[in-house]
C-alpha cells in the first residue's frame, strides 16, 4: 500500500510564521496617505486595527512568534495533512507526483481561519472587544465569526445582500458561531442608509459592505475593523501553510518543481508558496505559479485553420483553433494579478519576476473541479478549481517536455456550501458566447493565404 | 433603442463576492458604474465591452475605463475619514 498523506504531529507545527518582506530583493513602496499623499505611518491606522497587527503589517522582522494561545487553536485542525494525488495522477498520466496541503480540513472548511485566530486573538489581547468586518459569499465572515468566539469577542459581519440571500449556509454558520450576520446596505449605518435612500432595492456591493464595517469599527468605542485578504498580516499568517509543507516534504526527501495556488485576494497564494519565493531568492529552482480567473476568450471560438503559435510568427504553421496570432487582449482584459484587490505583496513578486501568473477560464476551472472530485473525492471550492486547472495544465506541460516534476498546491477549501455553482456548470448555464462576426472575419483575414487544414 | 437590461438575466460566478450573480448585479456593481472585472468575467459569454459602450453615456464610459484601483491601506483611511465625517466625529 503507498501512502497518501505526510502528517506532521502536534508538536511539529511550526512556531513562527515567516515574512517575506526581511526577503524581498528590492523593498514594497510603502502606502500613501489619502489625505496628505505622506507615507502611512502606523497611528494612522490606529483607529482600524489594534497596534499590535499594525506592527506586524509594517514589520520586516524575517521570523515572527506564533503566540500559544494562537498554536492552541490552530491544533484543533493543524498541521494540515500533506496529500499524495494518487488517483488525479492517474487520471492525468503524466510524468508528475502531485501534493496538495488540504486546507479543507479547518472548521470554517477553508484557509480563512488562518488569519482569522490570530487577529481575533490580537485584537482580544490589545483590549478590543468588538470586531466588524464585510463578506461576500461568507468564506471570511464565517471563519472570523468562529475565531471571535474563540476568543470572547462580539463581532458583527456585513454581508453583501445578493449573497445574503442566496447563500444561507454560511450566515447561518456565523450565526451558530455567535456573530451578528447584517445585510448591506444595511440601516444602521449612514454608508448603508445613503445607499438605501437612493436605490431601496441595491443588491450591495463589497464596496459599500466595506464601508459599513469600517464606519461601524471606528464609531464603536472598543471596536476594530478586520480583514482577510490582501494586507501583508494577513498573508503573514498564511505562511503556516508552506511552512508546514517544507516540513512535511523533509519527511520524504522530496522538494516541489513548482508550487501552485489560486490568486483571489493573494492570501492563500501566498500562503502555500512565500516560504518557497524565499527559497527562490536564495538560488532555490522552484517555480511559483499564482492561477487567476479570466474570461479572455480561448482561441477554442475561433475558425479551425493554419496559423501562427505566436505573435512574432516563429512557430511553424499549426493547425489550431484560431483568432489570428494578431489576436491582443486588450489592457483591461489582461490583468495578470494586478487588477483590483490582489495583495499588494504578490503584484510586487509578480513585477520581481519572483512568481508567474496564469489565467484561467471558468469553464476550464469547473471542469478539472469535477475531474478532482470523481478522482480524489473531495469537492473543491470554485475557487479552488482554478489552482487545479493550473495543475492539470502543468502535468500536461510535463507530458509535452518529456520531465518528471514534483508540483504541490494548496487545496485551499471545500466546495460543499458552494453546490450551486457546480449546478450551474452542470447545467449548462455557464454557456460561451459565440464570437461576434466581425471579430471571425478579422481573424480569417489574419490568416489569409495560410494553406487550410 | 437599446435595451439596456438585455442581458441583465444571464449569471455568472462573481469571483469578488464568490457567488453566481446576474449580470444585472455587475451592470451597477459600482453605483452608477459596473463592476471594475465586468468585461474580463463576461467577454466570453457575450459582447459585453460594445454593449457597455453603448449604454454608457462617453463619459461614463471613460470614467468606467479610466477607474485605478487604490491601495488597499489608502482606501481603508479613506472610508475611516468619511465615516467620521459622517458621524460628525
Amino acid at each position: 500500500m503507498e501512502p497518501i498523506k505526510v502528517l506532521l504531529e502536534d508538536q511539529e507545527i511550526p512556531r513562527q510564521w515567516y515574512n517575506i518582506q526581511a526577503d524581498l530583493p528590492t523593498p514594497m513602496r510603502p502606502p500613501l496617505h489619502p489625505a496628505t499623499g505622506e507615507p502611512v505611518r502606523p497611528d494612522d491606522l490606529a483607529p482600524i486595527f489594534p497596534m499590535n497587527l499594525i506592527e506586524q503589517e509594517v514589520s520586516t522582522q524575517r521570523w515572527i512568534d506564533i503566540p500559544e494561545a494562537v498554536l492552541e487553536k490552530y491544533l484543533l485542525w493543524r498541521p494540515s495533512p500533506l496529500y499524495r494525488a494518487r488517483n488525479f495522477e492517474k487520471l492525468l498520466d503524466a510524468p508528475v507526483k502531485i501534493f496538495y496541503k488540504n486546507e479543507g480540513v479547518s472548521p470554517a472548511g477553508s484557509h480563512k481561519p488562518n488569519t482569522a485566530v490570530p487577529q481575533a486573538y490580537y485584537n482580544k489581547a490589545f483590549g478590543v472587544e468588538r470586531l466588524s468586518t464585510e463578506t461576500g459569499a461568507g468564506q471570511w465572515g464565517s471563519a472570523l465569526s468562529m475565531a471571535c468566539q474563540m476568543f470572547g469577542l462580539e463581532c458583527r459581519v456585513f454581508m453583501v445582500r445578493v449573497s445574503y440571500d442566496q447563500k444561507p449556509y454560511r450566515r447561518m454558520m456565523m450565526s451558530v458561531w455567535g456573530a451578528e450576520c447584517i445585510p448591506s446596505p444595511s440601516d444602521i449605518t449612514e454608508a448603508g442608509r445613503n445607499v438605501l435612500a437612493e436605490h431601496p432595492d441595491s443588491p450591495g456591493s463589497l464596496g459599500i459592505a466595506i464601508s459599513e464595517a469600517i464606519e461601524d469599527a471606528v464609531t464603536h468605542p472598543g471596536s476594530r475593523y478586520s480583514l482577510g485578504s490582501v494586507l501583508n498580516h494577513v498573508l503573514l499568517h498564511q505562511t503556516i501553510i508552506g511552512l508546514e509543507s517544507q516540513k512535511q516534504f523533509a519527511k520524504i526527501g522530496l522538494y516541489p518543481d513548482v508550487v501552485l495556488g489560486c490568486a483571489g485576494g493573494g492570501s492563500n497564494f501566498a500562503g502555500v508558496s512565500l516560504p518557497y519565493v524565499r527559497d527562490r531568492i536564495h538560488g532555490k529552482e522552484v517555480r511559483i505559479v499564482g492561477a487567476e480567473p479570466t474570461a479572455c476568450p480561448t482561441l477554442t471560438r475561433g475558425p479551425f485553420a493554419y496559423d501562427f503559435g505566436d505573435l512574432a510568427k516563429k512557430t511553424p504553421l499549426l493547425p489550431m483553433y484560431t483568432l489570428g496570432h494578431d489576436y491582443v487582449p486588450a489592457p483591461i482584459h489582461a490583468g495578470g494579478l494586478r487588477y483590483h484587490g490582489m495583495a499588494p505583496i504578490v503584484s510586487h513578486l509578480l513585477k520581481e519576476n519572483l512568481i508567474e501568473a496564469r489565467a484561467y477560464h471558468q469553464l476550464d476551472t469547473f471542469q478539472a473541479g469535477i475531474m478532482w472530485a470523481r478522482s480524489e473525492g473531495f469537492i473543491p471550492a470554485p475557487e479552488t478549481n482554478h489552482v487545479i486547472a493550473a495543475v492539470v495544465d502543468e502535468a500536461r506541460r510535463a507530458k509535452e517536455e518529456g520531465k518528471e516534476r514534483v508540483i504541490l498546491f494548496n487545496w485551499s477549501g471545500h466546495g460543499l456550501v458552494d453546490l450551486a455553482s457546480y449546478e450551474a456548470y452542470l447545467t449548462g448555464k455557464l454557456i460561451p458566447h459565440e464570437l461576434p462576426d466581425e471579430e471571425i472575419a478579422r481573424a480569417l483575414r489574419a490568416i489569409e493565404g495560410f494553406p487550410k487544414p | 433603442m437599446i435595451d439596456i437590461t438585455r442581458y441583465d438575466d444571464r449569471e455568472i460566478r462573481c469571483p469578488k463576492l464568490g457567488n453566481e450573480v446576474a449580470f444585472a448585479y455587475c451592470r451597477r456593481e459600482g453605483g452608477e458604474l459596473p463592476c471594475q472585472r465586468v468585461i474580463r468575467c463576461w467577454e466570453d459569454f457575450f459582447p459585453v465591452e460594445s454593449f457597455l459602450r453603448d449604454i454608457l453615456s462617453p463619459e461614463a464610459w471613460a470614467a468606467f475605463q479610466g477607474q485605478t484601483p487604490p491601495d488597499k491601506l489608502a482606501s481603508l483611511l479613506d472610508l475611516a475619514a468619511k465615516a467620521r465625517k459622517r458621524r460628525g466625529g
